[in-house]
């Protein structure tokens, strides 16, 4: 799933801020924002932005898919890197879409928005080229990589960030390789297996006691953080970009 | 809300299957990295080598296949075509009825399972072995592989011991020890009372002619060694350019399957016994079997008949681990299985249209295949087709009017303002299944809908002075 | 038609459809396939004897030794190819040595010793053939199985051992001794063919 991207150039940066960020993690896109203006970027937000698609490519109506990805296109029209705080998200768009579009007239325009977009640790290690953080955070974290960043540098990129930052301590788990059990829509077309395979991520990540669970895509953590809500143990939560964010807060 | 099979099938695995799946799957993958990370650090560029050579070869499968036809002729060996399962079956007995054969031991393969040629055989008045011990104790009790590479994962020592006790091979002994000696001393009467020996094989050099047959326990070899006639059945897919290629194959089957460097038994054949040897088959056939692979050629998931049939992508998948092999009702289980089972089945497709949707889309599968097979992708293509196709998808929520939302702005901002009612509603009244599903077994977040785009649009200043 | 043109015809058109078709890779077995351990690792005998007894099996400094531990082991009774009937003396010392090996003895003999074409030190592994060792069964039926590696057909990688394959109808590596874990997972050894592998060099 290798990012083709073009570098990075000049300051400006295209946010996608995610559907999941836009109804219910609005801390999480908002500390996206302010890390990447802390690293001098000039941001746009394009209003008129929705989905990726992804949960339609996922259950396999690729025409409904389309029609959201070529509004994306609109949306996201330019060559500013479009910077994703989600692997996921940014996986549709430089990998999933090249895909569902293999076999239509504007497949150019979508490879071109593919070519362009960036997950967020990513584009700081690679795009910008950043590999220590400012500030502090005096944390223990469990680093859950996301399933759709397998293959990409979005995983050593975010360890890198991470592992730079005085006073974090990263805990290495059981099984790390293996998925939470979101997965979109299996999550609610397999709730079986889904619920299983997240309570058996929860075994391994509560046995490193961490102070939160950090992860580059808010969808595991919904899905992980709602499974130990509903068993009466809940998990703390933080996004990479939150703990970006909040090392140069606590920093002196 | 109605779920899909396997999780259906998952939800009422016997826990103790469950375990057995679970643990001996987990254990393979450990191996596997354990194995691949010492000898070679990162094997990507061997996988990935390894998936060009087979991707070459099955875009070049004109003229490799002649070639190997030609080989293999050239070495003696008596080549024979079969088009469909029944083709296959009618190939192996014709060949074991003009040499007249009536005993078979079989060498594990898993073609000959896609056939069901056992039964067949033995419909017809041919006695057929299998002498893989998990293969035997498969066939004894009737049942079905739930593993390409370890056929009995779903079967404990207890139940084995049970199933030697009543097929008369001793009184009542669950040590894995006494099984297997027990297992030996019986299949090695059948190996040398037999008449004929069917395998399938790992690869077959076009330029060469050779088969590869690997196995651990040595029993294809002991197949080979008792008997008069070797029959093989080869998919057509089975084929590499050179043997040169074998160094790259061998490399990574073994360590990908079971973590060994090598197979034990790595059988290179060309052509039968030489006439001066004492033991050895006298005449060599091998039967190149289509069963829907020329089809998958054709389809935009022929990149599956890159597979060599290691099992790594069921060892690793989550899925898999919980569902257990038989969830996926053919004989290819896991991602493999997704993609192929229903690619195998032709016209019988709808049947297993479900499978590919059994994957959280994980991708563990492509990671560890040595092939480098984009499994993920193959399994979303055939989404596409079940969903064209209008097949039924049990939990998944229609995609038509989130496209319409998804593509009107307005309407969009409006529905993450209007979301706020999910908190303010009792979550039990909201009429929407796959939230209902959510929230059997999860909490969902707060709704702050629109609250990200109002602090973007209200903030004072922009830009590098306003430090967090 | 014939099952075969249909096949035929099925693949081509399913190839000629294709709007490009994957290149053969260039690429050097070497580079690939040799295991980031293997340069630094010692000469090859040695590796050979470290990585056969890595496997499960065993190396011995001379006939007399293989022979004195096959009794001790508990065989009675070996075989010995023509091409080692030689060593004969010190095997009888211990055992009784079986000039023939027929197929109603299978069950009768204990051992067997008989020659490989070579070896390949990275993997432990012992190269037959059917020119050099004609009897499949004598080699796989009894418990213990020794197969004596000229020194001169020692390889290091698999990769050389491909390079070098000779021509001859039935080559079959052998690494360590029969194996299974399908019961459980857990391993045991000597299945359908030999409990006790082993080596020395001649």
């Amino acid at each position: 799933m290798a990012n083709t991207r073009t570098p990075v150039t000049g300051r400006k940066v295209q946010l996608m801020a995610t559907c999941l960020c836009d109804a219910f993690y609005d801390d999480v896109a908002r500390a996206t924002v302010e890390v990447l203006e802390h690293l001098g970027c000039e941001i746009e937000f394009p209003e008129g932005q929705t989905c990726c698609g992804q949960p339609a490519f996922n259950s396999g109506d690729w025409d409904a898919s389309r029609k959201i990805m070529r509004h994306t296109v609109k949306t996201f029209s330019g060559d500013a890197p479009v910077v994703i705080p989600s692997g996921s998200c940014a996986a549709m768009l430089f990998h999933g879409a090249p895909l569902e579009f293999e076999k239509q007239p504007d497949a150019p325009e979508v490879q071109a928005l593919a070519d362009r977009t960036w997950e967020l640790a990513d584009f700081i290690v690679n795009g910008l080229g950043i590999t220590q953080w400012e500030g502090r955070l005096d944390a223990n974290v469990a680093f859950h990589r996301a399933c759709h960043t397998r293959g990409t540098e979005s995983g050593p990129a975010a360890l890198q960030l991470l592992g730079s930052i005085p006073g974090l301590k990263i805990a290495a788990f059981g099984e790390a390789e293996q998925c939470c059990g979101f997965g979109g829509t299996f999550s609610v077309a397999f709730p079986h297996i889904s619920g299983s395979m997240g309570r058996l991520k929860l075994e391994h990540v509560m046995e490193t006691h961490p102070d939160f669970l950090v992860s580059g895509d808010m969808s595991c953590l919904m899905h992980l953080s709602g499974l130990a809500n509903k068993e009466g143990k809940p998990l703390q939560i933080r996004h990479i970009a939150q703990v970006l964010r909040d090392a140069l807060i606590q920093a002196p | 809300m109605a779920h899909q099979k396997i999780d259906t099938y998952a939800a009422t695995l016997n826990p103790e299957v469950r375990q057995a799946v679970r643990s001996n799957s987990a254990a393979g993958t450990e191996k596997r990295y354990e194995v691949l990370g010492s000898d070679f650090g990162n094997p990507d560029p061997l996988r990935k080598l390894a998936g060009a050579i087979k991707q070459h070869t099955i875009e070049h499968l004109d003229q490799y296949l002649e070639q190997a036809e030609r080989s293999l002729t050239a070495n003696g060996v008596k080549v024979h075509f079969a088009v469909s399962t029944q083709d296959a079956r009618q190939a192996v007995l014709d060949i074991l009825q003009q040499t007249g054969c009536r005993k078979v031991v079989k060498s594990k393969s898993m073609i000959s399972e896609e056939i069901h040629l056992n039964d067949f055989l033995e419909e017809n008045g041919v006695e057929s072995v299998e002498t893989d011990l998990g293969e035997y104790i498969i066939q004894i009790d009737h049942d079905h592989p739930s593993h390409i590479v370890k056929p009995i994962l779903h079967k404990n020592r207890r139940d084995i011991a049970k199933s030697f006790e009543r097929e008369g091979l001793g009184d009542y002994n669950d040590d894995p020890e006494t099984i297997t000696r027990r297992a030996r001393a019986f299949l090695r009467q059948k190996y040398l009372q037999a008449d004929a020996a069917v395998t399938g094989a790992n690869f077959v050099v076009a330029e060469s002619g050779r088969m590869v047959l690997v196995t651990n326990e040595g029993n294809s070899r002991f197949c080979l060694a008792g008997t008069r006639v070797h029959i093989a059945l080869i998919g057509v897919e089975k084929l590499v350019p050179h043997d040169r290629d074998l160094a790259v194959f061998l490399n990574l089957l073994a360590r990908s399957a079971t973590g060994q460097q090598l197979t034990v038994y790595t059988e290179f054949l060309s052509g039968a016994a030489l006439p001066a040897q004492p033991s050895g088959p006298r005449e060599m056939h091998v039967v190149f079997v289509d069963n829907g692979r020329v089809d998958t050629l054709a389809s935009n998931c022929r990149e599956i008949l890159r597979c060599i049939r290691c099992g790594a992508c069921m060892n690793v998948c989550p899925v898999y681990r919980q569902a257990s092999g038989h969830a996926y009702r053919s004989v290819y289980p896991g991602p493999l299985g997704a993609v192929l089972s229903p690619m195998l089945a032709g016209k019988g497709f709808a049947q297993l249209g479900d499978l590919p949707k059994a994957s959280s889309l994980c991708g563990a599968c492509n990671e560890v295949c040595p092939v480098d097979i984009p499994i993920p992708d193959l399994l979303l293509k055939l989404r596409n087709r079940a969903k064209e196709e209008h097949l039924p998808s049990p939990g998944s929520p229609p995609m038509g009017g989130f496209a319409l939302l998804a593509t009107a702005p307005m309407l969009w901002r409006t529905a993450m303002h209007a979301g706020i009612a999910l908190d303010l509603t009792p979550k039990g009244l909201i009429p929407v299944p796959a939230l209902q599903e959510w929230l059997k077994i999860r909490t969902l977040p707060a709704w702050r809908g629109g609250k990200f785009r109002s602090w973007y649009k209200n903030r004072p200043a922009q830009g590098k002075d306003r430090q967090p | 038609m014939s099952h075969r043109d249909q096949i035929f015809q099925g693949i081509r058109q399913a190839i000629t459809a294709l709007p490009e078709r994957a290149a053969y890779p260039d690429y050097d077995t070497a580079a690939v396939t040799t295991p980031r351990w293997l340069p630094a690792a010692e000469e090859n005998e040695t590796l050979f004897r470290k990585r056969l007894t890595g496997t499960g099996g065993f190396f011995f400094e001379s006939p007399a030794d293989c022979a004195a531990w096959l009794k001790k082991d508990g065989a009675k009774s070996v075989y010995l190819a023509p091409e080692v009937a030689h060593l004969a003396a010190d095997f009888a010392a211990h055992l009784e040595v079986v000039p023939a090996y027929t197929r109603d003895a299978v069950d009768r003999i204990d051992a067997a010793v008989t020659v490989a074409h070579g070896a390949i030190a990275e993997s432990g592994t012992v190269i037959l053939t059917d020119s050099g060792t004609p009897d499949r069964l004598a080699a796989l039926a009894p418990w213990w199985h020794i197969a004596v590696v000229p020194r001169t057909g020692l390889v290091r990688t698999i990769g050389e051992a491909i390079a070098a394959l000779p021509a001859d109808p039935g080559i079959v590596w052998v690494t360590g001794p029969s194996k299974t874990a399908d019961v459980e997972g857990i391993l045991i050894q000597g299945v359908h063919g030999p409990g006790r592998q082993g080596s020395f060099f001649l």
